[in-house]
């Protein structure tokens, strides 16, 4: 009889579900995949009921759920911090047991509600030990050093592990607590440049590249690196931890400037147009501040490492936790760190948890060996083709059905060679925030026009943020040189490596004011459909390569089902869909 | 009822309209609206088995997302970035939408409690934007812009209303009607459930604050905000099997 197991993240953001069985991974979805509400922390009823499905049992069938935190040990330190913080958490307080006490205080109360599981199965991991569950037991190494990252978990905000071959499989080092965050320092400079936090970071990330580090003995003052390997946070410029919703104080004002406005225009002297002078000083400096901040969390990453590395020995490094999707210090840290292999889960923020949370259960818990790799992530919903030509024909829509995805892998790259922006809806949707060639929107890269194309038309996004290419990974290393221990992060879109000088201005669309690119590694065994595109496309073009961005417009979350790949396509001036099989041209 | 009503969104309008940044706030919650319906009217092509509401439904949504980015742009005109980016891009900005307990408005209500939802919320809409444009409260550029949705606005509220006569004449009169107004109840039930929940939200604020400056000032001599730097993981002396079942 299998043992199943599903594990929830939920109540922060990005909730999530995760089911296995007998150890292995058989579903694992985000709930915003199916409430279509961006960034969705409510418990992930539909992620849950399609996780089900896809296993073809019940909710009584579980033999556990497992929430990924203890919420008890969160509220304790809100409370804690609330009275340590007292009187400048008075605006906080109200509003946090509000909360607290109106709903996320009752976990375990809910969790037996809304998905009518019995109490005695219910299992509470911990935050970051979520995570290092998540990096590690689907890892393919027996033994490694684990490092969690993210703004904060109960308490801690930084996690250093050992996973083991044999129980206890994890087991946990040091612990650097809040508010000395590097996720929330991070956090706090997006706000500060104007983008929201929790999901604008990655829009700092790419802003640094315009910039030069010049701020970067400010971010020393306000990150302060220590023996060891260890941290801290200077307080006096920072006021999350007692503040609900301002994450700094004027000090931070004082040493860097005045912040940017939302919205307002990205014009540093790379891309300054018909700005002012005043405006491009003035972009210049948000730049400058965003390639500092860049700057000092890379080298906090790489202080931590090599310090574990020294004490702990070993080589091999697993990550999570929302500061792992950091590529561009991740592929620092996989050049320049002492270890020789690098894992990092996928979907590395909350929404991971549910993944720990679960193998932990199975692992740790119940005691049971090593079995899950995390190689193919299309791991989410898939729809029938029959239910795909019933939505076409209801919605009366104009199609070829081409037979299956292979069929259309040459039609869609010949599309491609002629320019065409196309939609790339291909079996189930990925785990995890990066569209990998499940739901993607798809481009040659070739053109020097190509990203302010579908940025203009299609993605509705600021200008300054690049476009990622996905190449194949036979002729991955005649186009990038990359650091040996980036090539498994490469998989999942989790690191930068630098196009190789001889390929130099030949993927302008895709390649990034200072050279890099997130590059997709795609092996035939992980998404054969795409990497048989791929190859076709390079049969027409010479280059194996194409810009790959997720299959959303701004403010949506990615796309599910073909219903709102269809609502995409009308929304934008995408070319065409090409839907497991069927090419479905632009309306207009 | 109808002209208790139009006098009645007249008198809040007037105030509302001329408060400081309340023009932006109302844009705002205008768009989330849209949005949150095209994404409702999505769910609802979906789910639907009959073909020619599928169509419409998905036509619907095509509106609404439209409508969406009007009201957007019209906020960013107004200066409210922020807000823009609220109503657009924010996960709790769309809280208020339909899908409650992990089910979309659709799936919640049925076929004909959706078409009779849809129909009632979008001749709300209608009297409200005629009470606005009427009385000249936007600005000439806000009023032009539901103008120009208004003809949309129409269809949407007629669709439903032609399908829901269709019943009728299929001797679904009664069935049609007890929809209507269950809808009718429903949302004038939320509508006090949320003003309700507004009014709880902030006497237990009030409370919550009053706990915070009588309680909290002793325990926060002795409160100490964490120090950085590596710290010894918690130990927890619990058999695994014990800690694992606990929330704390």
């Amino acid at each position: 009889m299998s043992t199943w197991i599903l594990g929830v993240s939920a109540l922060y953001h990005d909730a999530a579900a995760v089911l296995l069985r007998d150890g292995v991974i058989v579903a694992a979805a985000q709930e915003e995949r199916f409430s279509r509400v961006k960034h969705d922390a409510s418990l992930p009823v539909r992620a849950t009921k399609w996780c089900l499905e896809q296993g073809g049992i019940s909710i009584g069938d579980l033999d556990h759920l497992v929430f990924y935190e203890k919420p008890l040990r969160k509220f304790e330190r809100i409370l804690a911090n609330s009275v340590a913080t007292f009187p400048r958490s008075w605006r906080a307080f109200p509003r946090q047991m509000v909360t607290w006490l109106g709903s996320k205080l009752w976990v375990r109360n809910q969790l037996v509600a809304t998905f009518a599981i019995q109490p005695h199965k219910l299992l509470f991991s911990e935050h970051h030990l979520s995570h290092a569950a998540s990096a590690f037991l689907c890892s393919p190494y027996d033994e490694a050093t684990i490092l969690t990252v993210d703004g904060v978990g109960e308490e801690a905000t930084t996690g250093l592990w050992r996973g083991t071959a044999e129980a206890p499989f994890i087991e946990p080092l040091a612990e650097v607590r809040f508010p000395h965050s590097l996720g929330m320092f991070y956090s706090t400079i997006t706000a500060l440049l104007g983008f929201a936090v929790n999901s604008g970071e990655y829009k700092v990330m790419g802003m640094a590249a315009y910039g030069e580090p010049r701020f970067r003995a400010e971010m020393d003052q306000l990150l302060r690196l220590e023996d060891g390997g260890a941290f801290s946070l200077d307080l006096d410029y920072f006021s999350f931890h007692y503040h609900p919703t301002q994450s700094y104080r004027p000090r931070l004002v004082d040493l860097l400037g005045e912040p940017r406005m939302p919205g307002e225009p990205f014009r540093p002297t790379a891309i300054a147009g018909d700005a002012s002078a005043e405006a491009v000083a003035r972009n210049q400096r948000f730049a400058d501040i965003a390639a500092s901040a860049q700057a000092a969390i890379e080298d906090a990453l790489l202080h931590v490492v090599r310090a574990a590395h020294a004490e702990h020995g070993g080589d091999t490094l697993c990550m999570a936790g929302g500061v792992a999707l950091n590529s561009v210090a991740n592929h620092r840290l996989a050049k320049e760190g002492p270890y020789d292999k690098l894992w990092i889960q996928p979907a590395a923020g909350d929404a991971g948890g549910a993944l720990g949370a679960a193998l932990w259960a199975w692992h740790c818990v119940l005691g049971k060996p090593r079995t899950a790799t995390l190689d193919r992530i299309d791991l989410g919903r898939s729809w029938t083709r029959d239910q795909t030509r019933q939505i076409l024909d209801d919605l009366g829509i104009t199609y070829e059905d081409l037979g299956d995805t292979s069929a259309s892998t040459e039609r869609a790259a010949a599309d491609l060679a002629e320019g065409d922006i196309i939609g790339w809806f291909d079996g189930r949707f990925e785990w995890g925030p990066r569209a990998l060639g499940h739901r993607s929107i798809l481009a040659d890269p070739r053109g020097a026009d190509t990203k302010d194309k579908v940025n203009a038309r299609i993605k509705f996004r600021e200008s300054f943020r690049p476009f990622a290419p996905a190449i194949t990974e036979e002729a991955a290393d005649d186009w990038y040189d990359i650091a040996p221990a980036a090539r498994v992060p490469l998989r999942f879109m989790l690191a930068t490596p630098t196009l190789k000088p001889e390929r130099e201005g030949s993927l302008p669309a895709t390649t990034h004011l200072d050279g890099t690119s997130r590059v997709q590694i795609v092996r035939r065994a992980d998404h054969p459909h795409f990497h048989e595109l791929i190859g076709a496309f390079s049969g027409h073009s010479d280059t194996p390569v194409l810009l790959n961005t997720s299959f959303n417009l701004k403010g949506d979350p990615i796309v599910t089902s073909p219903i709102d790949a269809l609502a995409t396509l009308r929304r934008s001036e995408l070319d065409t869909l090409y839907m497991d099989g069927f090419r479905v041209p632009s309306p207009d | 009822m109808g002209r208790f009503r139009q006098t009645w969104i007249g008198l809040v309008s007037e105030v509302s309209w001329r408060l400081p940044g309340w023009p932006v706030k109302l844009l705002t919650a205008f768009g989330q609206a849209e949005r949150g319906s095209f994404y409702d009217m999505l769910a609802a092509a979906e789910a639907t088995d009959r073909p020619d509401l599928r169509r419409k439904y998905f036509e619907h949504a095509l509106d609404e997302s439209q409508h969406a980015i009007y009201f957007r742009d019209r906020i960013m005109a107004l200066g409210g970035i922020d807000r823009a980016r609220a109503a657009m891009e924010e996960a709790g900005a769309l809280t208020s939408r339909g899908i409650v307990g992990g089910e979309s408005l659709y799936e919640r209500l049925g076929e004909l409690d959706f078409l009779a939802f849809v129909h009632v919320a979008e001749a709300e809409a209608i009297e409200q934007f005629n009470v606005y444009c009427a009385r000249e409260l936007p600005d000439p550029e806000t009023i032009a812009m539901l103008h120009k949705i208004m003809p949309d606005e129409k269809f949407h509220m007629a669709y439903p209303l032609h399908e829901l006569e269709q019943r009728r004449k299929q001797g679904e009169g009664e069935r049609v009607d007890t929809a209507l107004r269950r809808v009718k109840w429903n949302r004038l039930k939320e509508g006090w459930l949320r003003f309700s929940r507004d009014i709880g939200h902030v006497m237990s604020s009030l409370w919550l604050f009053l706990l915070y400056a009588i309680l909290i000032p002793p325990f926060s001599l002795l409160g100490k905000v964490e120090r950085g730097g590596w710290q010894a993981p918690r130990s927890d002396r619990r058999p695994l099997a014990v800690a694992a079942r606990s929330q704390g």
